[in-house]
């Protein structure tokens, strides 16, 4: 197995309301070595009891219209406590953008070839996320997460967002979070 | 707003669930099925109406879930589906083996691979347009038949045929790759029953080699092995960015391996995903004018002579010296492909006279060098010096050479001669870390069964030297009248494919002797008058309908059953064997091709094709791989005496697999890592192996390599490259091709995966902004690529003279002729192209970029200048993908 060394930056401090063990690493700007399958101690789950899913998908504030900067991605976790996301308004219309111009979008921050780590990693002159640091898996943020250039097998989750005046609601998330079989009890199919 | 300016035009919605396997799943072993890296697979399979539970005690994954971390065993929706197993629904995931230790370790896997559960037939998505059944066409409609009648219309029309016209009247163009089983029963058909030389395989218009230049200089172009790229602290990469074709090599080997931190060369007018990294990471672009790869081997060659950075060790040690090039009947250059005697003097050297070639010539000197190739002089020398100067503690570069299609494909002889030459010099091909070898397309699949009568090529070399078949020229000039295709589209993959589908089209349903009803002896009647009228019969096995030839040409049309579906074996591009286990019902009566060629050949009153089943052929071809560099003879040797099945043998490898060619020691069968390697030298055999002086050496009489010059001004090029550039004043672009990572060859299976065809939904035509801009041409926008001088070679000319096969004598004595070709694609207006150069999907059927390409093959090996397209560009419209939200992202590549 190779050890493989992934750096990372914070996008934006703002947001980050519960700081998990994983996003303190991810958003110090640590090179954080990754050993193979496990990795104990990056992620809050491992060794701890197994999370319990959700029923449903929560409604659940994640910010305001008003405090969106163009470019800059505020974080937040939804629909579980350790799942990292983006809100971040592109500029430009997008799939799923709300907004008086439809570019307002959420994501997931986990590559869905591998779970790398996409914090950080968004490039605001192309509305894209990535490379992710452990294959170089790009995303295109205003189609719906769809892979640019990689190998993630699925789009990179969206979260289903809505607007009641000024604030932004997730309300669900389009696509599977990585390493999970199902997001919500409720979605599982036979 | 912008909902209504974008149009849904293709939307998949992701799911945000899969089962899980339960713990008593049934885990079989596998490797993917498309590109040369191969990553190991596991299938885990369970029937329908169970799933496990998320404790890891509580399912087959063994993992609890939601698995927390980075590279934990998961599974994505697109690598479930719902088969048939023994006729029962089963749910299949398909995942890359998270325990590999070999090709993809921890369960690394390209966006093909991870898809490969989609590719298995379940009549709820687009895999419903599997063939199920044999089909005949009549008047213009394929109508079922049964596989009795479809076998024997063909054997009827082929008795007839080979009595009347002659073997070379039969015809098989056929995938090399796809299985030791089906293309040794192929082969035996072709070429030991039938005995026809009018064979070709899926890439070539002949069966000719592919990188000529390194198998003259005694390379073995697969001989290194992944943990070598690993090793190399340099890569030069010739005509490829393994990222975008071999991308498992290019992430686990080529980013990580023992030398993470090595510094990357890439030769190409694209910048992809992989060369931004590599520059990111201190490694050159060399953003080549397409061809001109000959005069930077050369001009690289010179810096590193012109300062003595040369491996002299090395040299002395392995270079053949004049005598040894000329001795005996081995690999030197008077008994390769090219003709001895008319070459003699032009191509073969030794050390000494290959530094005059390279000091002597002013085209190589750096400021010349820069100016044909559009590589600044400075990359060139920043380049020459990473891969050959000497570090400041005296210790040479680890350098690693490889090259793919962008190298060979464009001027097959001279680009392969010089980068082996390059790489020699390097000390590079024999050694750890430092190696020269294609990076592979496909597979390597093929036995053949051999003893094919190439005497009775028609063509052939000045002096006496016969030439391989060119099976397209054959088929074009109304010489073929029966032609068997197994899986390939033949024409989008050969050079003027318009031409090409054309002429088929011309001998087939545009023929008045169309079959009428399916009588058999009716059937025989209208296929005779067809081929007696200047018409020929074609029958095409595939798996799926395939344009056009499967679909408006074929009259018969035979069902195959494909991977996953039937126990077959191969080996990747490191040479590594394994078994792909069948896990699922072929649907509806599709059989593997080594069945279809048994039925034929029954039908024919051939004896000898008495398999039971796959095991049967793989046994019996075993031998057959003897001498070879996939020779697993002595696996099947072992299984006899341990009274099993070679394939079962086979699959306690799982997806480690053994590195042919198979070797013995102890009693233990032991795989050869990389070829040419000395310390394979073992001495005795101990066993029914076959020590062949490859191993340890290099493939040429005296074991040396032989250091091959390369003339720009060689004539049976110069003349086609300046006849082939774009011309400016038509406003022409050269227009090449190429693959993507997130799609592979045609498309069959890609393009009817969801989550793919969402992604791709139409073929591409990558265009720098400047050519764009001067042309109207946005991202989205549908493009015309017009040629109207497309160059096909007709005929079968005979060398005489030295002169005779260049492509001005060829012109002046009618054997070209000009067409035009066209194709339609979406413009991505990006800088990740060079100016001057566009890119477009390779071997789609549906926006065929090959037409635009010219079918004269170089005379030296019969391969055709793939890469060298041209034509212009013209905006069709606005495509609906330009506003799209839910398909095609027209992002660039090259961001990281």
């Amino acid at each position: 197995m190779n050890a493989i060394t992934i750096q990372a930056h914070d996008d934006n401090g703002a947001g980050r309301q519960c700081v998990s063990r994983r996003a303190f690493l991810l958003s110090s700007g640590a090179i954080v070595s990754l050993a193979g399958l496990g990795i104990p101690g990056l992620v809050d789950a491992a060794g701890t009891p197994l999370q319990a899913l959700r029923a449903t998908y929560p409604r659940q504030r994640i910010g305001k219209l008003s405090a969106l900067a163009k470019g800059k991605p505020v974080h937040f976790k939804y629909p579980y406590p350790s799942v990292d996301n983006i809100l971040v308004k592109l500029g430009a219309p997008a799939g799923g953008g709300i907004g008086v111009e439809l570019d307002v979008v959420a994501f997931n921050l986990q590559c869905t070839h591998m779970g790398g780590p996409l914090h950080g990693s968004y490039k605001e002159a192309h509305q894209m996320l990535g490379p992710c640091p452990l294959h170089l898996t790009t995303f295109d943020l205003t189609r719906h997460g769809m892979v640019v250039a990689g190998h993630g097998t699925e789009s990179l989750p969206q979260i289903v967002l809505e607007v009641a005046g000024d604030d932004i609601h997730a309300v669900g998330v389009m696509g599977l979070i990585y390493g999970y079989a199902h997001n919500v009890t409720g979605s599982r199919r036979g | 707003m912008a909902t209504e300016n974008n149009p849904i035009s293709f939307a998949v919605y992701a799911k945000d669930y899969v089962p899980v396997p339960p713990k008593d799943a049934q885990v079989l072993t596998t490797a993917c099925e498309y590109c040369t890296v191969a990553c190991g697979y596991k299938v885990y399979r369970w029937p329908v109406g169970k799933e496990g539970g998320v404790r890891a005690g509580d399912n087959a994954l063994k993992a609890d879930l939601p698995a927390g971390g980075v590279m934990v065993p998961w599974a994505s929706p697109s690598q479930h589906n719902v088969v048939r197993y023994q006729g029962k629904p089963h749910h299949v995931l398909v995942i890359p083996d998270f325990a590999a230790t070999v090709v993809n370790p921890g369960g690394d896997h390209s966006i093909r691979g991870g898809t490969l559960a989609q590719k298995c037939y379940n009549p709820e998505n687009r895999t419903s347009e599997r063939l199920l059944y044999p089909m005949m066409r009549v008047r213009g409609t394929l109508m079922p038949v049964s596989w009795d009648l479809a076998t024997e219309a063909m054997a009827d029309i082929s008795k007839y045929v080979l009595e009347k016209y002659g073997e070379h009247a039969w015809g098989i163009k056929m995938y090399s790759y796809q299985y030791f089983e089906n293309t040794y029963a192929i082969t035996k058909l072709g070429m030991t029953s039938i005995g026809t030389p009018s064979i070709a395989p899926h890439d070539k218009c002949s069966n000719t080699n592919d990188a000529t230049g390194l198998d003259d200089a005694g390379v073995d172009s697969f001989a290194a092995s992944y943990e070598d790229w690993g090793m190399a602290e340099v890569c030069f990469f010739s005509g490829v960015d393994p990222y975008e074709t071999k991308t498992t090599l290019f992430t686990e080997w080529i980013m990580h391996g023992k030398t993470p931190d090595k510094k990357c060369i890439f030769v190409t007018p694209h910048m992809t995903t992989g060369v931004a990294w590599g520059v990111k990471n201190g490694g050159i672009w060399l953003p080549i004018i397409p061809g001109t790869d000959t005069i930077l081997h050369n001009a690289l060659a010179r810096v590193i002579i012109e300062n003595k950075w040369q491996d002299q060790e090395f040299i002395d040690k392995w270079i053949a010296n004049s005598w040894e090039v000329d001795s005996g009947y081995g690999r030197g250059t008077r008994n390769t492909g090219w003709q001895w005697r008319t070459t003699w003097g032009t191509w073969q050297s030794d050390w000494g006279d290959y530094q005059k070639f390279i000091l002597g010539r002013d085209e190589h000197k750096l400021e010349n060098a820069a100016k044909i190739t559009g590589c600044k002089a400075e990359d060139i020398r920043r380049a020459a010096e990473l891969i050959a100067k000497p570090r400041p503690n005296g210790a040479r570069p680890k350098t690693s050479f490889m090259l793919e299609k962008g190298n060979y494909w464009s001027n097959n002889y001279m680009n392969t001669t010089s980068l082996s030459a390059l790489g020699l010099i390097c000390g590079a091909g024999n050694r750890p870390g430092r190696m020269i070898s294609r990076g592979g397309g496909h597979q390597r699949g093929m036995v053949s069964a051999g003893g094919g009568p190439w005497w009775m090529d028609p063509e052939k070399y000045p002096g006496r030297r016969k030439k391989s078949f060119n099976l397209d020229r054959w088929m074009v000039d109304g010489k073929l009248k029966f032609a068997w295709v197994f899986g390939t589209t033949w024409f989008a993959a050969m050079m003027a494919s318009q031409e090409l589908q054309d002429a088929a089209f011309r001998m087939t349903r545009a023929n008045p002797h169309q079959i009428g009803s399916l009588d058999r002896k009716a059937i025989f009647e209208t296929l005779k008058a067809r081929v007696d009228s200047g018409g020929m019969v074609f029958v095409d096995s595939d798996i799926y309908p395939v344009e056009p030839l499967g679909t408006q040409i074929a009259d018969i049309v035979l069902p195959a059953a494909t991977w996953g579906e039937e126990d077959f074996t191969r080996c990747n591009s490191e040479r590594r064997l394994r078994l792909y286990s069948k896990f699922y019902d072929p649907p509806g009566e599709a059989k593997p091709d080594w069945w279809a060629v048994q039925k034929f050949a029954h039908k024919m009153g051939f004896s000898s094709y008495d398999w039971k089943n796959s095991n049967d052929v793989f046994e019996e071809a075993a031998r057959f791989s003897r001498g070879g560099v996939l020779n697993y003879h002595p696996l099947a040797v072992k299984a006899k005496e341990m009274g099993v099945k070679g394939h079962e043998l086979l699959r306690t490898y799982g997806t480690t697999g053994i590195q042919t060619p198979i070797r013995v020691r102890d009693g233990e069968l032991v795989g050869t890592q990389r070829l040419h390697d000395p310390t394979n030298n073992w001495g005795e055999m101990e066993a029914a192996e076959v020590q062949s002086p490859f191993m340890h050496a290099f493939s040429t009489h005296s074991g040396k390599a032989i250091l091959l010059k390369s003339p720009w001004d060689f004539p049976g090029w110069i003349q086609f490259y300046e006849a082939v550039k774009p011309r400016t004043a038509k406003g022409e672009i050269w227009v090449t091709n190429g693959r993507i990572n997130e799609t592979w060859q045609s498309g069959f299976d890609d393009l009817r995966k969801p989550y793919l065809a969402q992604r791709w939904p139409y073929p591409m035509l990558i265009v720098n902004p400047a050519d764009a801009t001067k042309r109207g041409v946005e991202s989205g926008d549908f493009v015309q690529v017009y040629n109207d001088t497309v160059y096909v070679q007709t005929g079968q000319p005979q060398g005489v003279l030295d002169a005779d096969l260049n492509f001005n004598n060829l012109m002046k004595e009618g054997h070209i002729k000009t067409t035009t070709g066209q194709f339609v694609a979406v413009a991505i207006v990006s800088d990740e192209m060079r100016e001057g150069v566009a890119m477009a999907n390779f071997n789609y059927p549906q926006a065929p970029a090959n037409s635009v390409c010219h079918a004269v093959p170089d005379p030296v090996t019969n391969n055709y200048r793939y890469k060298l397209g041209r034509g212009v560009l013209t905006k069709v419209g606005e495509s609906p993908y330009k506003k799209s939200f839910t398909s095609m992202s027209l992002k660039p590549r090259n961001i990281i």
